[in-house]
This record gives C-alpha cells, structure tokens and sequence, in this order.
C-alpha cells in the first residue's frame, strides 16, 4: 500500500519529484510521488542571561534533520523580510515514501521544472548582539505575520484567577502589533472559537470579554483542535495558552498534541499560575511540549506576572529567527529529530531554542475537522 | 413577550372545552379542540420583574439564550432546585446568581426611569466603574486607557453576565459617552407571583417577589417546574383544587410522573379512557371526576408509586392502554408494581424510577389470542427466572413462578422486576428476547432451548444479541453456534492470547455484519456465512491458530459478499465503504468513503492486511523448505516502521503520576517485534512458525480498526491524532481491575489523566458506533457561548447520522420524505382555519407529542399562528402526521395542498418505493435500547423522558427527525439520493454545534438547533458543494479529469 505523507508548514512553495521505491506489499512497482515542503523553524537564541542574540547570519546556522546535514533555504530574523538562499530543493528530497496526492492535501500543484540552486549573494552584514533589557512595549510593533492564538483556560479551576487573566489577555492582544492576526479561543470541557483569526483588535477584544466561566478542563483535547485550526495557515503560528493546568476531561495525552505541533511547525507557550506550578504533571507537560515545540512555558505568581509573562512571549516573537530547509533524502517515514547549532567563533556560549522534530504526518491530518476560518463560523 | 393566562378564563374555557388528553383516546373518536379563549389568555399583571436585560439573567441562570420568554421561570425554577442546593447548602451557581441579581438592581438604579445607562465622559464613569469591578488605567480619554479589574467578584460578574466592557472602554478611550439601554426584563409567570410567593416559609416573605423565593426555596422551585409542564388546562384545574399549597409536599412526585396528568371539564382523563376510570378511582381512592381529590391520592398512594404506574401507562400507544387496562390485568399489574417496597420513595433520585416498566409496556407484544407473547414457553421463562440472583424481589417472584400456568402471570412478574433498578435482571433479558423473538417470522419464532441458551448467557453476552434482531434469518443454530464460540474463546486461559482471539473474533463478525447490513452478503447466505465465520474460533489455543483462524473467517466473510476470498486490503475497504454503485456519483460517494476508512488505518498506522497476509505465506512457505521470496525482508520492515510517540514522561513518571493506568503492552510489543532475522538467516521451522504468531497482534488491530473507521464519528479527532487508540482497546480487562463483563459494549477509560497516555476502550466491539460517539462527541467545538455538548443526546444524534446509510434510496423515496413532511405541515396549516379538521390533527400528534407541547402548539393552532404552530412540531412529527392522515381519511389525502396531492400521485405510480414502511427502513434510525436492535425505524411514540443508567440513551433514541429533515433538504437543493452519505453526517455535526439547550428533556432545542443548520446550509454557509449541476458535468468527463476534480474538491475551505 502506498502511504501519503506529508510534511507540514505548507509554504508556497511546493514541487513533485521522482523519488526512491517503496515497499508497497500490494504493489511493488507504485511510482513514487513525493511532495517536497520547506520545513520551517522558528529558533530563538540566547546568551547565558537569557537575552537575546540578534544580528546573526544564516552561515551561523547549522541545521541536520537524523544527523543528515540540511541547507538553508530561507533566512528571517526578527520581522525583516526573508531572504531567499537556495531556491529550490535537493533531487529527490526528502526520501519520504508519498503516495499519489492526498485529495485533501493543499499540495496538488503539478511539478514545476526545478531551476538551479541559487545561492544569495547578499548575507546580512551585522554583529550579533545582546538585546535583552529591551522595554517590550516597543517591541509589539516589530512582531509581523505571525499568527497568534490565544488559548483561555474557562474551566472551574480558573474561576477565581478569571478576570485578572481576562485583563492580562486583553493587554496582550491590545499589543500585539497591527500586522499579527490573531484568534481567541476559550475551553473548558469544549472549544469555543469566541473570535476566530483577525487582524480586527476590537473583534478579538469583545471575544476575550464574552467569555463565560465554568465546567471541566480538557486543555490538551481543546490545544489539538487549536494546533489543527493553526496548521492550516501559513506563515509563523503560534499558540499561547493560558491555563490554571489541571485537565480532567481530555480524551487525547499531552504526547499527540505535542507531535502535532512540532509536525506543522506550531510553537506553543504556555502562560499558567502559581497552583500549575505546584501540580508536578501539569509543569512537566507545560515545560517539556512548549520546549518541544521551541516556545517556553511561563508560571506566574501574580496576575502581574502573567502580564510580564505575555511580554516575555511578545519579545520572543520578535526575535525568533526564521529558517527553512528542503530536507536532504532521508529513509525515516517516522519521526525525525532536528538539531539546530551556531557556528562560528564564540557561538557555542549561546542557547538555540527550537522544535525538536516533526513526524510524517498523513496529508489529511490537519485538515480533517478543523474550524472554517471564515468569518461565518465565529461564534455566536 | 407572551401574557400569561388568567386562571378564571381558564376555568371557563374548561368547561365548554372538555378536551380529550394524548393517553386517553382508547375508542375515543375526534378530539374537540379548545376554545380561543384558551388560546388568548391576557394579563399584564401576570408578569415577574427580573432587572436588567434578559439576556444578562440568562447567562447567569445557566439558560439557553434561545428560549421563549414564557421558559424563563421555570427553566430558573428547574436549575435553581437541580443545582442551585448540595445537602440543603447554597452552591457557587446560586451565590453567583444572587450576587449578580444584586449587582443587576444597583445598574437598574444607575439606569434609572428611562433604563439607560448613560455615561457622558470620564468624570462620570466612576460610579459605573464601581458596580462593575473596574477601574480605568491610564489617563481616561487617551488611546491607551484601558479598563482594568478593580474588584474582582463584581468584575466576574460583569464579564460573566455579558455587560458590554469593551464598548464602554472604547467610549472611554476615545472621550465619548456611553450609552446602554438596561431596562426590566418583564417575563410571564405561571397563574400570579403573589400565589407563588405566599408558599414561602421564609419570615419576610411578605417584601419578597418570586425571584427571591425562587432562589431560595427549591421546593416552590419543583411545583413550579412540575406545574410549567402541565397543559394550561390542566395546571389551571389543579391550581384551583386541590391548590399549590396542598401540592407543595408532592412536588417531587408531581414533577417526575405528573406530566401525563390530564384535566378536562372537571375530570381527570385516565389512560385507558373512560372504561378505566373505576379501575383508577379504586386503586386511588379517589374519583377521577374530582380532580383535585384524585390529583393528591393519585400522588400520595403508595409514596408516589401508583403515579408512577398512571405516568407509565400514560405514555404508552391508546391500543397499549386499553390492554394494559383491562380488568382484572389492570389491578393485578399494579399490585405486583408495587408489592416489591411500596415505601420507597420513587422521587427521591435523580432520575425516574422504574424505566424497564415504561420499556415493557410500550413494546409489548400480544399474540393471536390476546395474551402477552411468551419468547419460548412459561417453562422456560420460570428457569430464567431462578437463575442465581441477589435481588430479593428476583427472588420472590422466582418462587411464584413455579405456579405459573398463565402468560399474563409472567406479565405481572416483568411488572414487579421492573422496581429492580438493574440493567440485567430476568426483566432485560424478557425486552430482548421478546424483541428477537417478534422480529422472526412465525415458523422462525425461537426454540425455547434458543431462549433458554440465550437467557443463561444474557449477562455476558447481551449486547452481541442485537445482530440477531438485526437479522432475524440467523437461526437457532447460527445462534447457539456463536454462543458456544464465544464461550470458547472466552475460556482461553492465556490472558494476551485470549484478549487477541476476542479482538479479531468480534472484529470479523463486525466485517459480517456490516457487510449483511449493506446487503453485500445475501439474506440466502447470512446463517452459512455466519457459521463459517465464527467455526474457525472454535478451538483456539496458539497465536499460530488465532492468525489462521482470524484469516480463514475473513475470508469466508469476503467470499460471502465479493465471491473473492482474495480480496485486498483496498477492496475490501472498498466492500466496507458501500455496495457496488453504478452512477458515478454513487462511484464517487463509495470512493469517498473507502478514502475515509483508510484514512484512519493510517492515521493508527496500522499494517495493512496485505502485508500480514503475504508475509505469512511467505513464513509459511519457508516453513516448508522452499526459499524466501525477495520481498520478504522489505514486508518485514514494514511491522517495524510503527514508532509509539513520543515521550512526555518517563516510566517512573508514569507510575507515579497515573497509578494504575495502562501500560500499553499490546503496542508496546509490537514495537519490538523484528522477524527479519529468522526471514535472512533463515530460522528453523518452529522459529518460523513463531515469527507467524508474532504477526497475530497486528492482525487483530487492523481488523479492528477497520470497525473502528466503518464508524468513524463525524468530526473524530482521535481517531487521527491517538495513534495508539485502536491498539490499546482493552479485550481482555488486563489494564483494568473489576471490569467483569468484557463482552459488552466497551467503556471509556483514562479519561482525564494527561500521564496516563490517553483515553481506550475497555470491553467488546458490541455498540461501537454508540460508544466511539460518546469518545469523540467533546470534539465538536459548540458555536454559542456558554453551550456545552448535549451528553445525552448527541451521541445518539451522531450514531443516526453514521451507522445507516444510504446506498439505496431513490429519488423517489428522496422526494416523498420530503412530501409527507409538507404535506403534514399543509395539514397543520389547514387545521388552523378548520375546526373539525384541527381535532382529528390534534388527535394523531397526541399519540407522539407531550400533553404539554401539544398544549402549546394547540394554542397557536387556535390563534392562528402557523409559523408558531409550525414552531412546535418536528419533522417526524409532520411526517407521522401525513402517514397515519393518509392511512385514517385516505380518501381526503390530496384534499389539503399541493404537496397531498403530488403525494398522492407519487404514491400511485411507485407504491412500494415511496411507502412508509420503507421510508421508516430507509430515514428511521436505530433504537438500540428500546427496539434491542441496530435495524432502523420511525418510531411513532412520545419523546422518553430522561432516566438514568443504560435507559438514558432512551431520550437520545427519542429523536429520530434529524434525517428525516436532511433528506428533504437534499431533495430541496437537488442532490443525488447517495450524497447523503456525506450530507448527513457533516450536518450532524453541524446541528450537534448549534445546538443551545438547557435542560436534559430540550426537544425544542433540537429543532431550533436542525433549523439553524438547515438555514446555514440553504444558505451555503456549510462547506459542501452544490450537486446536481457539478454531478452532471462531472458524470461527463473523462476520468482524469473526474479524479483531479474529486481531489480539489476534497479540499478544505481555503486550500482550493
């Protein structure tokens, strides 16, 4: 039988090439078809103090996918235009076994003819430097094209916390700059999209305020359907989440949410409260999948805390580099590990933050289910 | 908003209006309708002030948004009693409720005479500020002022009550005055406040209005709730005698069982019409024709008990009743009903008491004679009921029984059984057994042996007993036969072995089934095709044996339904998905739903049968000296290619952090099984043959998976995203202490446990369409706020929109089901302007709709409302009424409207096609519990009312207008009979999100819910395609084309 795979982050870029055989008990002769996409990585980087490092090259980068060296496509830092390093994938990229294209996956564009690599001449000629102690209400408006949702935990573990998050949310989304579009989703024991992705601030703003509080908390049931509702769109997604951390009610473990996001390239930050922080599974879980994903997990004593906390996210947002790559062939159809390092001279005292990996995911994945981002399906 | 009525006016109309009630129509002929006093009742006066805006109360009631103004009390009067107190102590729902109330009346002072809230600059914000909690930050009038919490219990309830903080921060961002209209909310109460509130016990009763006393006296709160779900009639004639007051101690009785109690011109009207009054005035006390006087002995007798007997038979078909009411069967059923503890208190649960009673008289079946029909014989039954017990009152009545000599004796045991609040007494084991039995043709009945075999094993094996209602042509050997397999398979001592031998065991006979259910395996071939299925289980007793087995009896079942017993795993899938189809939209549909199937044995990356089968013929091969083939090796990776996912805990995490909780060792395993190395080196026969038996796990999952995709939910997320779900369905109960009954229909687990690695199933594959519903129903994101999931509900509404399908129907049929639902509304709508014609109306929905919703949609009938009217009846209902219209006054049929008419020419030219028989086949859905069988059916009953245990699903199993109402949107836009394959369940799942109720018995909520998708749908606000035209040109194009185009319009919204 011959598998679909596909690889998330579908950026426009996309090409169908011949790639190796596969194993097809049915079939042993299937052309293999493979869609190549740009895997893309959202990596902050960071001295011993937690500042961050800006200003770096995409030659200070080294990417491997399974140990198998990666070139880099494409090269962002912080909201500066991306720059094109290499235009088209390697031959018979990725060495993922594809079957003929999936219905539902948005990959059906026909095979372009692959022009020759290009490499861009223009490098960034700038020092790296240490830009931590940046005041965060002026970094709002550097943080361009992402998409951000704000997941609100309304279950009855947060009800005596349910205003001052409101206030904190609100803050967040207020400076969130012009160019982010931004959704507001609440839970308890179900989703509820009360604004879906906008760039209209009030429209998120009365979303954040019509919330109602109450019920059980399934926080990773509701974080899948988010993470699905995110891989849809292109561009840099994120997902905070703001939550007291119990779960009582979801059906689906932490470890499927995480996958997904890390399979389309989702980075997920988690902003919860001091009794999180003492519940040891809800801090394990709100650590280890937003480190996976490249984001980080914030515990906030106070609600003023929380508001530092949604600074912290803003400025992280706004000095993620951005990078992609075709992937090299690779014979693993599971889960490949991804391993960013800096090169060069006194790169090695800094701290790379980014997703782990991703996993070969069937085409109709994160399509199936997910909410029609049409003005049509906003809540009532 | 609508008057109240005025209990005077009432009572006047009572008497020129001796109306019949839905229960007591046994012989009656045409229904008088109520006069239009009865429909016009008008009072200010009748009328309670809540301050502030409705919508703002709602919320913090808990109240759907979408109700009536006449809902408001006593939906507040219902959650104020069922949640509002815990041990007599005020809950969190209650203390939030009356803070905001108070918060509510300092707003409606702020507002003022004019009810508007007015805010003319910053300066004056601050005393609104205050109310609501919030203070301003920075400098008010500056772009960056932003409203912030101050105090944080009034700023919950401002957010919580809706108060529009957004808009007054904007006014005070940008210097301008705030308005915002905060007016009384004036809402209808039943006869006048000051009656309710003279109840109260409480000392300053007297300064109190009913808001007040509703929040803190949850015994007013039940009468009230009791007395709203009475007919106006009624609640009017008892309100006057015997009085609020004197019903005040019964209101729990009143409340549960008081529904059905009807009053007309001065006289109860009983079930089982007026030859039943003496029987009812006797086991009362009371004369029916003193209303108020038969009202409290009917709730006082026996503690609640004889009015749980009158709501039951009350509810039951007018054919029912009269039977049920004859003499001297009457008395003796109820004596035996209530001789178990008649001092239980049948009110003092949660839920009603005594749902196998109610279960039991609807379904009874009577034979030639009259008598009670007996599955087997009386001696047969009297074995079963001394089978081994606990139940004391099991006990008795299996001493009694030994005297029997007569069925309605048996009758009378089922009667007091049902005071057993069990799901597998003798009584459950009678509703199944008769069910199987009514459903065989007279020469097929079961053989009491059958019954015997079958009533010994009901315990273990119940849920499997729904295939044979399902297909009655499995005979007493194909029945016995699984029996004893399924013994067999359960004596397996290896734990692992066994849990596997189940696994793949149920896994094929769900293949069979669904392939018997789509007719791919022949009626003339069902008992062959059955035996041969499940004999290669019989005598399992090594993984090597259960692989073979498990293959030889796929095998068997694909020979059965393709001819092929070499069938791939794709055509196979393919068999699953549907019948073969000759249009090629009917093609397309199929393609689309084998392209589902699989799509979730990928997402659980299961290893495809093919691969299984080659590499143990391969293995077997080798075993025989010959060599290995070349593609061995590359078969053999590919079990290796499955990888668990990725860790979030470690073990010693997992121990701590979920105690108790499954390992997965089934998956687990797997991952560790490699037979490349016996494949290359190559191992000995014996090494061989075990590598054969390493493949068996897989085996099991695939075929189970494939049960698990047939019936996928709609909008399932697991399914795709828990790639372990199908592997660790737990057969065997390894995972799991005390789950004793491993053949019955699975139960969740580990829900909730974010280290316990996800939520599985734990039992059979018995009722997996039900269950994967329950799993995956939270999945459906509500669109209104405040709404949740519908429990009780949506997983039955989900299971009607994915086990039926709809291959077959025909345009024909398609069109009709829309013509009957029209032509039932042209009747309504005639009924308004005719008399006569609005009593025979009336008198065929009563069989179907609550006094109470009759009793509304009576009024608006009388007023000349259609749109309400309309409001009131659900698809099913306007279908039924067409039906039994038609079958009762066929020559009036085409008299009403053009749809009659067309009806009527339809019907006349393909009579099969299009009649109500087959159209309940095809657009009826399956009732499970109530029918004991996976068969659809339009039932023609009254809603259940909510109960707990295993008969909750009754209220779901209720609902059967859903499909019904997709169809006709489908004939309305034109889409081939076979898109409702897709259309159904996308619209399930739609109407599952809109749907806004507020207590557990909202039918009404339903209806509002289907009507919003409909109108989205019409609307083209759901992603599906419009058809016939895109069909048509699609029908007519070259393949290629037809695939490409298949695959874009496959796509999401937005990807195209």
């Amino acid at each position: 039988m011959a598998k679909r795979y596909l690889f998330f982050f579908p950026i426009a870029i996309t090409f169908l090439s011949i790639g190796g055989s596969v194993t097809v008990a049915q079939d042993d002769t299937a052309n293999i078809r493979v869609n190549v996409d740009l895997v893309q990585l959202n990596v902050a980087v960071t001295d011993n103090k937690g500042n961050y490092v800006s200003g770096l090259a995409p030659e200070n980068f080294a990417i491997s996918e399974d140990k198998i060296p990666e070139r880099i496509s494409t090269f962002e830092e912080g909201n500066e235009p991306a720059r094109q390093l290499v235009q088209t994938p390697p031959e018979a990229a990725g060495g993922s076994k594809q079957a003929p294209p999936n219905p539902k996956s948005p990959k059906q564009s026909p095979k372009p003819s692959a022009p020759p690599p290009v490499v861009a001449t223009e490098v960034a000629d700038k020092g790296h430097s240490s830009v931590g102690g940046e005041d965060p209400a002026t970094l709002p408006a550097q943080i361009t094209g992402a998409n951000v949702f704000v997941l609100f935990d309304t279950s009855n573990y947060m009800y005596r916390g349910f205003v001052f998050a409101q206030d904190a949310i609100a803050d967040f989304v207020r400076s969130l700059g012009g160019a982010n579009k931004v959704a507001f989703y609440s839970y308890s024991r179900d989703l509820s999209r009360n604004s879906i992705l906008t760039s209209d601030r009030a429209q998120v703003l009365r979303g954040v305020r019509s919330t109602v509080a109450g019920d059980d908390a399934a926080l990773y049931n509701c974080l899948l359907l988010t993470v699905e509702d995110a891989a849809r769109l292109t561009g840099r997604k994120v997902i905070v989440v703001f939550s007291n951390g119990p779960d009582n009610a979801s059906l689906v473990p932490p470890e499927d949410v995480a996958e997904l996001a890390q399979s389309t390239g989702t980075i997920i930050y988690m902003i919860s409260t001091r009794e999180a922080e003492l519940e040891p599974i809800s801090t394990a879980v709100f650590e280890r999948m937003s480190k996976a994903t490249g984001g980080k997990a914030y515990f906030a004593r106070s609600w003023s805390d929380e508001k530092k906390a949604f600074a912290f996210i803003q400025e992280d947002l706004a000095h993620l580099y951005s990078l992609s790559y075709y992937p090299q062939p690779n014979p693993s159809t599971g889960w490949r590990t991804i391993t960013v390092k800096l090169v060069g001279k006194d790169m090695q005292k800094y701290h790379v933050r980014t997703r782990a990996g991703y996993r070969l995911q069937q085409a109709h994945a994160a399509a199936n289910n997910s909410a029609e981002l049409q003005p049509e399906s906003v809540t009532k | 908003m609508k008057p109240v009525l005025r209990p005077l006016t009432l009572l006047a109309a009572s008497i020129l209006c001796p109306c019949l009630c839905s229960w007591a129509q046994a012989g009656s002929a045409v229904r008088p309708t109520s006069s239009p006093s009865l429909a016009h009742p008008s009072s200010s006066e009748n009328t309670v002030v809540i301050p502030g805006p409705l919508r703002s109360f709602l919320r913090m009631a808990s109240i759907s948004q979408q109700i009536s103004p006449d809902d408001v009390l006593p939906l507040l009067a219902r959650n104020a009693y069922t949640v509002g107190y815990r041990a007599g102590v005020q809950t969190e729902y209650m203390n939030i409720l009356e803070r905001y109330l108070h918060q509510a009346r300092e707003l409606q002072m702020m507002a003022g005479s004019s009810g508007t809230i007015r805010v003319a600059n910053c300066a004056d914000a601050d005393p609104l500020l205050r109310i609501l909690g919030y203070r301003i930050r920075q400098a008010c009038g500056q772009k960056d002022a932003a409203l912030v919490t101050a105090d944080p219990e009034r700023a919950f309830l401002t957010i919580d009550s809706g108060f529009p903080l957004t808009i007054l921060e904007e006014a005070l961002q940008n210097g301008v005055p705030f308005t915002y209209s905060f007016p009384d909310s004036h809402v209808p109460v039943l006869f006048r406040e000051s009656d309710w509130v003279a109840l109260s016990g409480a000392k300053s009763r007297g300064s109190q209005s009913l808001i007040d006393v509703m929040l803190h006296e949850p015994a007013i709160d039940r009468l009230y709730w009791a007395f709203s779900q009475s007919d106006i009639e009624t609640r009017i004639a008892m309100e006057r005698s015997p009085g609020l007051r004197a019903l005040l101690p019964y209101a729990p009785v009143l409340d549960f069982y008081g529904t059905q109690i009807c009053i007309r011109g001065g006289r109860v009207m009983v079930p089982g019409g007026p030859s039943a009054e003496a029987g009812w005035r006797d086991l009362a006390g009371a004369s029916p024709k003193s209303p108020g006087d038969f009202v409290v002995h009917l709730l006082e007798q026996d503690n609640g008990w004889l009015a749980v007997y009158f709501d039951t038979v009350a509810r039951v078909s007018p054919t029912q009743q009269a039977y049920l009411t004859t003499a001297p069967r009457f008395k003796r059923l109820y004596s035996a009903f209530r001789e178990p503890d008649p001092h239980a208190n049948p009110a003092g649960a949660v839920f009603r008491k005594a749902p196998a009673l109610l279960m039991l008289f609807t379904r009874l079946q009577t034979g030639p004679d009259g008598e009670p029909r007996i599955p087997g014989n009386l001696e047969v039954w009297k074995q079963i009921l001394n089978q081994k017990t606990d139940s004391k009152v099991a006990h008795d009545w299996a001493r009694r029984s030994r005297h029997w000599d007569h069925p309605d004796q048996l009758l009378e045991g089922m009667a007091g059984l049902s005071r057993i609040d069990t799901d597998q007494g003798p009584l459950q084991i009678y509703l199944m057994l008769s069910e199987l039995d009514t459903v065989r043709a007279p020469e097929k009945r079961l053989t009491p042996e059958t019954v015997l075999l079958l009533g010994s094993k009901y315990t273990q094996l119940s849920s499997w007993y729904l295939i044979f209602s399902e297909f009655p042509d499995l005979n007493d050997a194909s029945i016995a036969r699984f029996v004893n397999v399924a013994d067999a398979v359960n004596g397996i001592s290896n734990a692992g072995l066994r849990g596997n031998a189940m696994g793949v065991f149920q896994a094929n006979l769900g293949i069979w089934q669904i392939l018997a259910r789509q007719a791919e395996i022949k009626g003339t071939n069902l008992n062959q095709s059955w035996l041969k299925a499940i004999e290669p289980f019989a005598g399992i007793g090594s993984s090597i044996q259960l692989f073979d087995a498990g293959q030889a009896s796929l095998k068997t079942v694909m020979v059965a339904a393709s001819g092929k017993a070499d069938l791939s795993q794709g055509e196979l899938i393919e068999l699953l998905a549907g019948p073969p189809q000759q249009s090629p939209e009917g093609q397309r549909m199929r393609q689309e739903m084998a392209g589902k199937i699989r799509a979730v044995l990928e997402d659980q990356r299961l290893v495809p049968l093919d691969t299984l089968f080659a590499l143990s013929d391969g293995l077997t091969r080798m075993s025989e000296g010959k060599p290995a083939s070349t593609n061995l090796i590359p078969l053999a990776n590919e079990l290796r290619e499955f990888e668990l996912p990725r860790p979030i805990f470690t073990s010693s995490e997992k121990t701590e952090w979920a105690p108790g909780v499954y390992a997965n060792r089934h998956a687990e395993l797997q991952v560790h099984v490699d037979i490349t190395k016996v494949i290359k080196t190559p191992g000995s026969r014996p090494q061989l043959e075990a590598a054969r038996g390493q493949l068996t796990p897989f085996l099991r999952d695939v075929l189970v998976g494939l049960n698990y995709a047939y019936y996928e939910p709609p909008g399932a997320q697991i399914l795709h995203n828990n790639p372990l779900f199908v592997r660790s369905h737990d057969f065997s109960g390894e995972t799991i202490m005390g789950v004793q009954e491993l053949w019955q229909a699975p139960e969740l687990f580990n829900q909730g446990s974010p280290a316990g690695g996800g939520a599985y199933l734990v039992g059979s594959l018995a009722q997996l369409p039900y269950v994967l519903a329950t799993t995956e129903e939270d999945f459906i994101a509500p669109k209104n706020v405040q709404a949740l999931i519908w429990k009780e509900v949506a997983a039955d509404l989900m299971v009607n929109a994915t086990l039926p399908r709809w291959w077959n129907v025909t345009r024909n049929e398609l069109h009709a089901v829309t013509l009957y639902q029209r032509s039932g509304e042209e009747l309504l709508t005639a009924s308004l302007t005719n008399k006569e014609l609005r009593g025979r109306v009336i008198n065929i929905l009563s069989e179907r709709i609550s006094p109470q919703r009759l009793g509304r949609l009576e009024q608006a009938l009388e007023a000349g409302d259609a749109a309400a009217s309309l409001s009131y009846v659900t698809p099913t209902d306007t279908f039924q009424l067409a039906a039994e219209f038609r079958r009762k006054f066929p020559q009036e049929a085409a008299s009403w409207g053009t749809a009659g008419k067309q009806l009527d020419t339809l019907t006349q030219q393909s009579p099969a096609e299009v009649s109500v028989q087959r159209l309940s086949r095809d657009f009826g859905t399956p009732h499970p519990v109530l029918a004991q069988t996976y068969g659809n059916e339009l039932l023609n009953l009254q809603p259940f009312p909510a109960f707990g245990g295993n008969s909750s699903r009754l209220l779901g199993e209720s609902w059967d207008s859903s499909n019904l109402y997709w169809a006709r949107l489908a004939d309305e836009k034109g889409y081939p009979p076979v898109m409702l394959n897709r259309l159904i369940p996308e619209l399930t799942r739609e109407m599952v999100a809109n749907i806004f109720a507020t207590d557990i018995e909202d039918w009404l909520a339903l209806v509002r819910a289907m009507k919003e998708t409909g109108e989205e749908f019409r609307q083209g606000k759901i992603g599906l395609p419009p058809v016939t035209e895109a069909e048509a040109s699609f029908a007519s194009q070259p393949v290629a084309v037809q695939q490409e185009q298949s695959q874009r319009s496959s796509a999401p919204a937005g990807q195209k």
